[in-house]
Formats: C-alpha cells, sequence, structure tokens
C-alpha cells in the first residue's frame, strides 16, 4: 500500500477503492466500516457460484479534513463492475446516514464552531449500477441513498468524486446527479443507459459504442462540465480530488444548494430549458451543443490537457 | 396467453378512471397550474377525487409517442416525462404548502413503464438528471406529508421503477395472474450478462427473492406493501393504503414509510436480513470511534 503523501501524487484513475478512500482524506485519519478484516460478504453470490470480495466491493468509512468528519463511500470497478448490492448497498446508505448523526452531535458539543466542523459525504463512483446477481435487493438500496440524500439536503453536503474505469453509470448515474457537488477528472463519466445498450436501442450507424471519442463526448467529463453537470474539473491526482473537497466542506449550505442541479422546481425548470434546446436542435453529437454554448472550434476541445481545456471553455450559462 | 387476457398493461388511463371517484379526473391540472398538452406525452398528471379527497395522479401513457424524442412509446419515461412528473410533484408541495399535515394531498402513482429513455439525445441531455429530478420532488413530497402510493398495474422494470415508484411510502401491486411484471432484468439478460447456466438461474430463482423477477419476490423484501387480488380492489386498497399512511405521518412515525420503511419490512418478512446487519454493525463500528470525529 502507498504512503499518503504517495497517493496524493498518484493518479485517482489508476488508483484502487481503498487508496481512494485513504487519499480523498487527510493523512493517516481514515477508519473503514466493514473492513476486509470483517469480512462481511454477500450471501447470495456463492449461491450463484461467484465469488466474494471481504468488502463487497465497496470501501465505506470515516476521516477528516481538518475537523471536517468526511464520510466516504468508494467504489471498485474491478468487483463485479463496482455494482451494488445488498450487502454493500446497506454499507452505502448507513454511511451516508451517518453523517447526519455526526452533523447533529456536532452541533449540540460545538455550536460555536459549527461551520469548521460541518460534516461532508464523498462518494467515489465506480459502478455500473444494480448488480445482478442479487438485483432486487441492489435497486431497493438505490432508492434508499436517494431516500437519504433528501434528509441531508441543506445540512451536510454530498460531494461526488467520478474519475474511475469503469465510470457511473445505470441508476448510480442518477444517484450522483441528485448530489450537491459534482468532481471529476478527464476520464470521468456519468450516464444512465451505457453506450452498448444505446447501440443496441439506435443501432450503429446512429451510436457506435466502440467509438471511444464519441462515447466520451456524450457522458465525459469535459461535455458535463460545459453543460455544467460537472462543477469542478481537475487533474487526474488523487490530491487534486482531496484538495476540492477540502474547499467545499467550507463553502457555506446556501452556496452548496446553487451548485445543485436537480432537487427544486427551479432547478426542473432550468433543465427543462436544455432539454428544450436538445428538443429542437437535435445534435448528432454533443459538439453541437458545444458550438451553441460559444465554443467555435468544438473538435479540438476533446484534445486539450485539462489545464488547457479550463481556460478557454465557454460553459452553458446558468439560469 | 389466456390467462392474461384481463391484464393491466398499457392501460394506464384505465386504471385511472377505475381508481379514482367516477368522472373525476382533470389531466393537466395540479392545483392552480396547468400543463402543456403537447409536454411529455408519455406521462399524465392532473387531480381526481377518491371517496371525495383531492389527489395529484401521475400515470404512464403507454399509446403515447414523443415526437422530439423518439424512443419515448409504450410507456417509456423520457426526459419531457421526468420533468413533467417531477413538475406535478412539486405543484402538489405548493398548491398545499399552507395546509396542516392532515390536509396534505395524497399522490397516487400509477406504474406501468418499461424503461428510462434510452437514447443518444437523452444522454446528451443527461437523462440522469430527469429520473433523478422526479424522485428528489417525491422523496421531498413524502417528507413534508403527502401521502404517496404506488400502484403497480403492469411493468415496473428497473431504472423506471426506481424513478416512478420506489419512492412511495407504500407500494401496492397487481396480482401476478393479470402479467404484472417487477424487476430489473428478466432471467435471459441476467444469463447473457452474468454468464451463469440459465436452467441453474432458473431453479435457484424459485427460492431466492433476490434477484428472481415478480412481485411475490418483491413483496418478500418489503418492496411491495401489499398485492391487489384483482383490479376491482384497487380504488379500495390504495383509499385504505392512503389512510394508513397518513396516521403513520400524524403519528410521526415516517421511519416506516418510504424505502427506509421497506427496509424494515424487508427484514421483518426474511427476505433482506443482511442489510440490516451490515448496517448496524457500521453504526457500531462508527459509534467506537466517532468521539475523534466528532471532536477533532
Amino acid at each position: 500500500m502507498k504512503s499518503w503523501t504517495e497517493l496524493a501524487n498518484s493518479s485517482f484513475f489508476d488508483a484502487n477503492a481503498r487508496e481512494r478512500a485513504l487519499g480523498l482524506v487527510d493523512k493517516d485519519t481514515f477508519t473503514e466500516f466493514l473492513s476486509p478484516i470483517d469480512r462481511y460478504c454477500s450471501p447470495h453470490l456463492p449461491v450463484l457460484g461467484a465469488a466474494v470480495e471481504f468488502d463487497d466491493g465497496t470501501v465505506t468509512g470515516v476521516g477528516l479534513i481538518g475537523k471536517h468528519p468526511v464520510f466516504v463511500v468508494s467504489m471498485e470497478g474491478k468487483f463485479i463492475g463496482g455494482a451494488i448490492g445488498e450487502v454493500n448497498g446497506g454499507k452505502m446508505v448507513a454511511t451516508i446516514r451517518l453523517a447526519l448523526k455526526a452533523a447533529a452531535a456536532i452541533k449540540e458539543q460545538h455550536p460555536d464552531d459549527y461551520a469548521a466542523r460541518r460534516p461532508l459525504v464523498a462518494i467515489s463512483f465506480e459502478t455500473g449500477g444494480v448488480r445482478l446477481h442479487e438485483a432486487n435487493a441492489g435497486l431497493l438500496a438505490h432508492a434508499e441513498v436517494m431516500d437519504a440524500f433528501q434528509d441531508c439536503r441543506g445540512i451536510v453536503p454530498i460531494v461526488s468524486v467520478v474519475g474511475s474505469k469503469v465510470g457511473c453509470f445505470g441508476g448510480m448515474g442518477f444517484v450522483a446527479a441528485a448530489t450537491d457537488v459534482i468532481v471529476m477528472n478527464e476520464e470521468g463519466r456519468i450516464g444512465l443507459t451505457g453506450p452498448e445498450v444505446i447501440e443496441q436501442e439506435m443501432g450503429k450507424d446512429e451510436f457506435d459504442a466502440s467509438n471511444k471519442a464519441l462515447v466520451y463526448r456524450t457522458t465525459g467529463a469535459k461535455h458535463k462540465y460545459i453543460i455544467q453537470d460537472c462543477n469542478y474539473l481537475v487533474e487526474d491526482k488523487i490530491g487534486d480530488f482531496h484538495n476540492v473537497l477540502a474547499e467545499v466542506a467550507d463553502i457555506p449550505m446556501d452556496e452548496i444548494e446553487k451548485m445543485r442541479r436537480i432537487g427544486s422546481l427551479k432547478l426542473v425548470q432550468e433543465q427543462q430549458g436544455l432539454v428544450k434546446l436538445v428538443g429542437d436542435m437535435q445534435p448528432k453529437d454533443s459538439m453541437d451543443l458545444w458550438k451553441h454554448f460559444g465554443n467555435e472550434n468544438p473538435a479540438e476541445l476533446p484534445e486539450l490537457s485539462t489545464a488547457e481545456f479550463l481556460k478557454v471553455v465557454k460553459r452553458r450559462e446558468r439560469a | 396467453m389466456e390467462e392474461l387476457d384481463n391484464t393491466m398493461i398499457g392501460r394506464g388511463r384505465d386504471a385511472i378512471d377505475m381508481i379514482l371517484d367516477s368522472g373525476s379526473f382533470e389531466e393537466n391540472h395540479v392545483g392552480a397550474f396547468e400543463f402543456d398538452p403537447e409536454y411529455g406525452p408519455g406521462s399524465v398528471v392532473g387531480t381526481g377525487k377518491m371517496d371525495g379527497m383531492t389527489v395529484t395522479v401521475i400515470a404512464n401513457d403507454a399509446y403515447a409517442f414523443n415526437e422530439r424524442f423518439p424512443v419515448v412509446f409504450g410507456g417509456v419515461i423520457g426526459l419531457e416525462e421526468g420533468y413533467k412528473m417531477a413538475t406535478a410533484v412539486y405543484r402538489t408541495i405548493e398548491s398545499d404548502k399552507d395546509k396542516p399535515l392532515a390536509e396534505k394531498r395524497p399522490i397516487v402513482l400509477i406504474v406501468d413503464t418499461p424503461g428510462n429513455g434510452p437514447g443518444k439525445l437523452e444522454e446528451i441531455a443527461g437523462m440522469n438528471k430527469s429520473t433523478g429530478g422526479y424522485q428528489l420532488a417525491l422523496a421531498e413530497a413524502r417528507k413534508t406529508g403527502h401521502p404517496i402510493i404506488a400502484m403497480v398495474i403492469g411493468r415496473a422494470i428497473s431504472g423506471a421503477f426506481l424513478c416512478h415508484g420506489l419512492q412511495a411510502d407504500h407500494i401496492l401491486a397487481l396480482s401476478k395472474e393479470y402479467g404484472t411484471m417487477i424487476h430489473v432484468m428478466p432471467i435471459t439478460s441476467i444469463s447473457r450478462i452474468t454468464k451463469m447456466d440459465i436452467e441453474r438461474l432458473e431453479e435457484l430463482s424459485k427460492s431466492n427473492p433476490v434477484f428472481a423477477a415478480g412481485v411475490d419476490f418483491f413483496y418478500k423484501l418489503g418492496g411491495v406493501q401489499e398485492i391487489v387480488e384483482k383490479p376491482e380492489d384497487m380504488r379500495d386498497v390504495i383509499i385504505k393504503h392512503i389512510k394508513e399512511v397518513a396516521a403513520l405521518k400524524a403519528e410521526g412515525k415516517s421511519e416506516l414509510l418510504g424505502p427506509w420503511g421497506r427496509g424494515i419490512l424487508g427484514n421483518e418478512r426474511g427476505g433482506r436480513t443482511h442489510r440490516m446487519a451490515a448496517i448496524k454493525k457500521v453504526n457500531e463500528e462508527f459509534d467506537a470511534v466517532a468521539d475523534k470525529y466528532i471532536n477533532a
């Protein structure tokens, strides 16, 4: 295992779930819940003849950033595509709800220092959504996460951290959309329907799932940043993600609320404006939309480094 | 197919008429707000009466086609549909915002949807926000005190069921005799994706509620509160559940409702016990170190 300092300078994309969890919080502050030592595995996988992991493919725990407790959920894409089942779904929901419990305790014990100690939830998504081997339990867990998010509204910020190989798809695609703040590296992808399914539905002429550039233009971080579905686009270093979390931890909740995409009638109306634009324009490619938002040479944007991209990119104006 | 002559699949609009007081449905009206009838045709929203109570109704229209977003047909929830449904929920909250808890109008979801819009335009605009936005609206309405009952009359499939159904206080489903389908994926697709033998999966699916398709398995997991034996009973059972839910909210027992309540029910019914054990253990492990983090 790499040291914290090594992790801070390491690629987020290449890191496994536990490395991401450790590196997202301050040095030596992470305590894992239901760690592999507990061997709390899925009881459903062996029945179907599939292998288990001792952490059920999701690392959960708590760390600190400054005095802020940070409740971390980190998914491992190498284990059944990071999919959510009964046990890791339960770990995820429990960890998010603990942030609210901590918030109440801190409010009571540190009423004058609450802002500096306000908890944060950070979810490192690497998942295709529901784990098919235990699909029904996984589906129900998704609903519990959305319910817990609504409980956290205005009290504890929830941050999506997306930049791993599998991306964030299926039900977890809308779970990420429902968080307060989304942080991505260039390799990050968020969507609902995966590229293969779109190709299957629409035909290869309309959407070629093997065209990696097209897939990235449709669900990748640069597109998400342009349409304001990603709040922070960072370099592919775990330390850069940590720094954004540290910044968000200190932002007042009413400012956090303004970073959201969905969760109120006003935000729904703003999104309906985007849907109208897409319905009227019928874009063949996300680049049509990039051009509409003022990027004269959209084709050059995917080629730019993150730093160059951030310098020149024009984004959708928020209502 | 003989036994499915009486299926309710594709009959969302008929279900509205069967459930509401006769002739009471006003489509595209919620409170003082009117909806554009051309927008999001795959979903039906409006206001009606049940036993004289004003209720908001949200359903799918399996016979509508959305010309702007051609993946929307057969009850699919597309970009416009999700936002239209979310708007109906927010307008419901707004209409009753000054009323006491007991007078918050119920929301009845009539569920018959095969999925969320699976297209390129949908991904470019972000279909995840449409379906997620509707879920957050329902969660907010539920927590504001509106009793929300989902009535599954046909297809309740995966992400579309998460969007339109799984944020309700109580979920009811028509018995499987009527062709009602609740699942993430048919067993043939699960077999293809997980590369597991279909015969073995079929054998296991007879006894394992966590992956098998069907209303009865969702009941065991706590995902369905009550199975409704026949369509003629839907109206009375929904009214009964509206009253039960309203009573629990009045007593401050909202924890027994919605997704968290279904977790408790799934544990009691023995279909989902590992989740509860994992949650308990996570809580214990945090309690052991909480001091270090709360008093950092």
